[in-house]
């Protein structure tokens, strides 16, 4: 049995799945304190079972959105080594950032040694403005991580219980702005995060349960509730991932869909291309800036059953404003849910009401109370059918940097609008209509993001480089550098030592996987010739564990 | 500037508007394993640029190559015997990527545009037997005419910024009055493809739209942007390019193993500052390790209007290099006796010797350096009062083993008249018959069609635009 626990920002839904059926469901206000709603959900759904059988529990959680939107974290500085390059002006960081001395080239190569008086001023300075969380930060750090290491020595040795992050433990892809946003946001929310875990550790010891607990990640992965400690920022845009992952469980596999989730003030949007969610192929955005974490592409687009209806000169428009509820349930202006209650395509509110508020809007454009509410209902299914278009377009424009990706990007579009979130009903038909699709509307739609976190499966991830030249391999996220026999060293070593890697870094876990499952989703070699003879192989490969859901949810008959 | 259905098209400058990058690695094409044009080249430029967030920044905006068409190829090149055979998907992509970036730019939506894209191409002349000098398909040279074609756009400058003599944009552009194509490089006395001196000057209907910049081996900065700044920039102003075009080689690179200049980064990007291109192109530069992942980083800045300064070779230091008094004169010269032709550019008649009743005629000899082609070129131009004139090629290719090939050339020009337009259709029909060449084509840019026939079997094939 899995427990899926999707805290949002206004409901605390929870689902139990056994054997790939749906048993039971809770949906709980969240109130400002999370456990007491998680308890609540937690023990309608738990009612008459046996504990001991649930393998495991999974949350998403909004708990880290949250706390970077409302800046509730100490103050954090930057000290950064970007060696040269781009002019420093261009980062905007938003803290105090210190640059030091000090230069590591694309191949991990000492160019510039760091300056000790220059860190030990630096640091100095951040003591006297009352900083104690310090992010390290070097360009090409997954490379070689050395200066980054070496301040934060100096750290240790003059701060002792200063919080230090440094970006090479945050991850292997190259992108030193975002690796600097992402070392402060993780710097900035460990400490608040860590009190979340363990509170989450106590509910369940209260409610004895002893399964393993895992936390969504933005990819649609899990992580175990210790490892996420380390990295909380990943735990970011869960919320999306699950309803995404939820829909990926409640359609049908392979297929090519579009999830919307229509919201009282935005509709969220994601994409399923042959069964899998879409990546976003940059990183997420926290608060603008772009990050490290990955991400599934999602776009949330300012229309939902609550927007705000217009008219003016130029006809009726949506906009992206929430004044309140709709008038049908005692707003103060006519809605998007007006219309469709108007109409009779949901039970909804007054019917009076919502008539009323159509009547007046038609009134300024020149029409009768349901011409009008045809139109908003156009006009809001025009919107997002054209941002999913969009997407499917701005999919299709993300580079590629081989011969055969090229070749293999065909267009692609979408078989089937799936819709969930409060406006499906009204509205789902109309997208498909217009993407020339077939709409769905599953069961369990409104419970569609706890079922995602339950079905979620755990992931990990290894990324080793070889550079055989050098003589050497390194595993960033673990902190590895080993030295390698140069000759006997290839692509087939290096798979083999990062697949061994995986499967005890899963062990640590409690996570038993086998070697046949292990995805490897990045491998690359370059030969590296110097003067017409080869001196050495680059090798790169990222392996994990499969990305994707334990199961679907079999909806028939029930 | 006016569409071809006569309406209006402005080019608008502003300048919040971004910089458009293709980047394509081409990470799974090469020559060949040691070859300088392998899948390692753009290797370090790729982590560079990756680590600098550059694509993240809101100057820049990235976008996927696309394939060019065959006959976009063909309405530049006559590929023997066809495109297929001369191209491999990764020429197509290159191309591409050039017209799609060129097609953003006319049309409004970026500033000014990077394809930073493998293979290369400013070697491939206009007739293709094979791959010189690394190129097989010029991708400047395509993206020129799909504007011209597509676009209406006339007046194109070409600055050719590589080590080596473009001498295949050259060849293309040759008799064409409003391309006008200024390459400086090593002299060729010295480097692959041994051409480019200031005697070449282009067609007699094209004199001085081609202007050739030898400069001497070890050439630094300072020089560079005293030719700049003295021929280069005054010469463009006077053209007045609708569309500017960098072929942007990065060989001129201090630590460039095929070339013996001495340019560094910061000189590149004070290059590109200058000559604001519409769209640089990239063309050679073998030095992956020291100077490409610099190089590339400092042109993407000078176009999006970023500061550069800080871009630095980690072996370069400022006056690293001095300027010897010697070659200061020499450059200076050099400058002065070019911007005499430029002078004398529409007052020039042709060579009679060259002249054949109302032909003009030339003999050449072509080396495909990477295929081993021995190529002898007839060339012949309509000499017409009311057009450029039509063009043929008789080319002969050697390949080796005994193994050669006769093929006839007719290309139409954009503006030709109707008279040249019908003899070019009526001697490609005769030569049909001609049991001595192998293949027959008929290029009509003024139609944008192209035709294409093989003798033995008396097939034809045929398509536009």
């Amino acid at each position: 049995m899995y427990v899926g626990v999707d805290v949002g920002g206004t409901y605390t839904d929870a689902v139990l799945v056994e054997n790939g059926r749906v048993r039971a469901t809770a949906k709980v206000p969240t109130g400002k304190d999370l456990l007491e709603p998680i308890l609540k959900a937690m023990d309608i759904i738990l009612k008459d079972v046996d504990k001991k059988n649930i393998k495991r529990v999974v949350f998403s959680t909004t708990m880290i959105t949250n706390l970077i939107a409302e800046k509730k974290y100490d103050r954090v500085a930057l000290l950064l080594i970007p060696g040269p390059g781009l002019s420093h002006k261009y980062y905007e960081l938003g803290t105090d950032a210190h640059i030091l001395s000090g230069s590591i080239d694309y191949r991990g190569r000492e160019i510039v040694p760091l300056k000790r008086s220059e860190i030990e001023s630096a640091l100095a300075d951040l003591a006297a403005k009352g900083y104690k969380k310090v992010g390290v930060v070097g360009k090409f750090s997954p490379r070689n991580n050395s200066h980054e290491r070496q301040v934060a020595t100096i750290i240790s040795e003059k701060y002792p219980y200063w919080q230090v992050e440094t970006g090479s433990r945050i991850g292997s892809r190259l992108n030193f702005p975002r690796r600097a946003v992402t070392a402060y946001l993780t710097c900035a929310t460990r400490e608040r995060y860590s009190y979340f875990v363990e509170s989450v550790r106590q509910a369940l010891k209260k409610r004895e349960i002893k399964a393993d607990v895992f936390i969504l990640k933005a990819d649609g992965g899990t992580l175990p509730l210790k490892s996420s400690e380390e990295m909380p920022v990943e735990t970011i845009f869960s919320g999306p991932a699950a309803s995404t992952l939820g829909v990926q469980a409640l359609t049908p596999p392979g297929e090519t869909a579009v999830v919307v989730d229509i919201g009282g003030t935005t509709t969220d949007l994601a994409l399923i291309l042959s069964g899998k969610p879409l990546l976003s192929a940059k990183g997420a955005r926290v608060e603008g800036q772009l990050t490290q974490v990955r991400t599934l592409a999602v776009k949330s687009i300012p229309v939902g059953g609550d927007s705000l209806l217009k008219c003016t000169g130029a006809g009726l428009t949506i906009c992206p404003e929430r004044m309140g509820p709709a008038y049908c349930l005692g707003g103060p202006a006519p809605t998007p849910t007006d219309a469709l209650r108007a109409l009779g395509m949901t039970e909804l509110g007054d019917l009076e009401k919502a008539r009323e508020a159509m009547t007046l809007l038609g009134k300024d454009a020149g029409m009768n109370g349901s011409d009008v509410a045809g139109k908003v209902i156009n006009l809001v299914v025009e919107k997002i059918a054209n941002e999913i278009d969009r997407m499917f377009l701005e999919w299709e424009q993300e580079p590629a940097y081989r011969v055969w990706e090229v070749l293999q990007k065909q267009k692609v579009r979408p078989s089937v609008v799936v819709g969930v979130g409060g406006g499906a009903p009204g509205f789902i038909a109309g997208v498909a209509e217009k993407l020339g699709c077939r709409p769905v509307i599953p069961s369990y739609a409104p419970v569609a993001n706890a079922i995602g976190a339950a079905v979620a499966k755990p992931t990990m991830q290894v990324s080793l480089r070889a550079d055989t030249e050098q003589g050497y391999y390194i595993i960033q996220e673990e902190g590895i550098k080993e030295k390698i026999d140069r000759r006997s060293f290839n692509e087939q070593t290096a798979l083999d030592v990062a697949r061994d890697m995986l499967v005890r870094k899963a062990l640590k876990y409690g996570l038993e996987v086998a070697p046949e499952e292990i995805e490897v989703t990045h491998q690359e070699v370059f030969n590296m010739f110097r003067d017409w003879t080869t001196k050495g192989k680059l090798i790169e490969v990222i392996v994990q564990t499969a990305r994707g859901i334990m199961c679907s949810i079999r909806t028939g008959g029930n | 500037m006016q569409y071809k259905d006569g309406r209006e098209l402005k080019m608008k400058r502003v300048s919040n508007k971004q910089t458009g990058l293709i980047f394509f690695p081409a990470f799974d094409w090469a020559i060949s394993p040691t070859h300088p044009e392998r899948e390692e080249r753009l290797l370090y430029t790729r982590d560079q640029i990756f680590e600098e967030g550059i694509m993240d920044l809101p100057q820049i905006i990235e976008f996927a190559p696309k394939l060019a068409t065959v006959h976009d190829v063909a309405r530049v090149h006559f590929c023997v015997p066809r495109v297929k055979d001369q191209t491999t998907e990764a020429h197509l992509i290159a191309a591409g990527a050039a017209i799609l970036l060129a097609e953003q730019i006319v049309a409004g939506n970026i500033l000014n545009g990077f394809a930073l894209v493998r293979p290369p191409g400013h070697h491939a002349m206009r007739v293709v037997h094979g791959n010189r000098g690394f190129c097989n398909i010029n991708n400047e040279a395509i993206m020129i005419e799909k504007l011209r074609s597509r676009y209406g756009i006339n007046r194109i400058a070409v600055v050719d910024t590589d080590v080596h003599h473009g001498d295949g944009t050259q060849d293309i552009f040759w008799h064409d009055p409003d391309v006008l194509f200024i390459s400086f490089h090593q002299d060729g006395r010295t480097l692959y493809p041994g051409t480019g001196f200031t005697y070449e000057l282009g067609g007699p209907k094209a004199f001085a739209r081609t202007i050739n910049i030898p400069l001497p081996p070890g050439t630094t900065d300072e020089s560079l942007m005293y030719v700049v700044d003295n021929l280069i920039v005054p010469v463009l102003k006077d053209f007045k390019p609708d569309f500017i075009v960098n072929s942007a080689g990065q060989d001129n690179h201090y630590t460039d193993p095929l070339g013996s200049m001495r340019i560094t980064a910061q000189g590149y990007a004070r290059l590109t500052e200058k000559l604001k291109p519409d769209i640089a192109v990239l063309e050679g530069g073998y030095a992956i390790e020291t100077a490409l992942p610099y190089v590339n980083m400092a042109i993407i800045l000078a176009l999006a209007g970023l500061d550069y300064s800080e871009v630095r070779e980690p072996d370069y230091w400022p006056g690293r290099f001095k300027e010897s008094p010697e070659r200061k004169a020499q450059v200076q010269r050099l400058v002065e006796e070019l911007l005499k032709y430029w002078e004398m550019r529409d007052k020039a008649s042709p060579d009679p010797k060259s002249v054949n009743g109302r032909f003009y005629q030339r003999k050449r000899r072509i080396f495909y350096d990477t295929d081993y082609i021995e190529e002898i070129q007839f060339e012949s131009l309509k000499l017409c009062d009311d057009c450029p004139g039509y063009l043929s090629i008789d080319s002969t290719a050697n390949h080796g083993y005994g193994r050669t090939g006769k093929v006839l050339c007719l290309s139409v020009p954009f503006k030709a008249c109707s008279v040249c337009r019908a003899e070019a259709a009526e001697t490609y029909e005769r030569s049909k018959k001609d049991r001595d060449y192998q293949y027959v084509y008929l290029q009509d840019k003024a139609a944008d069609t192209f035709l294409g026939y093989e003798v033995s079997t008396g097939q034809e094939w045929f398509s536009n635009g």
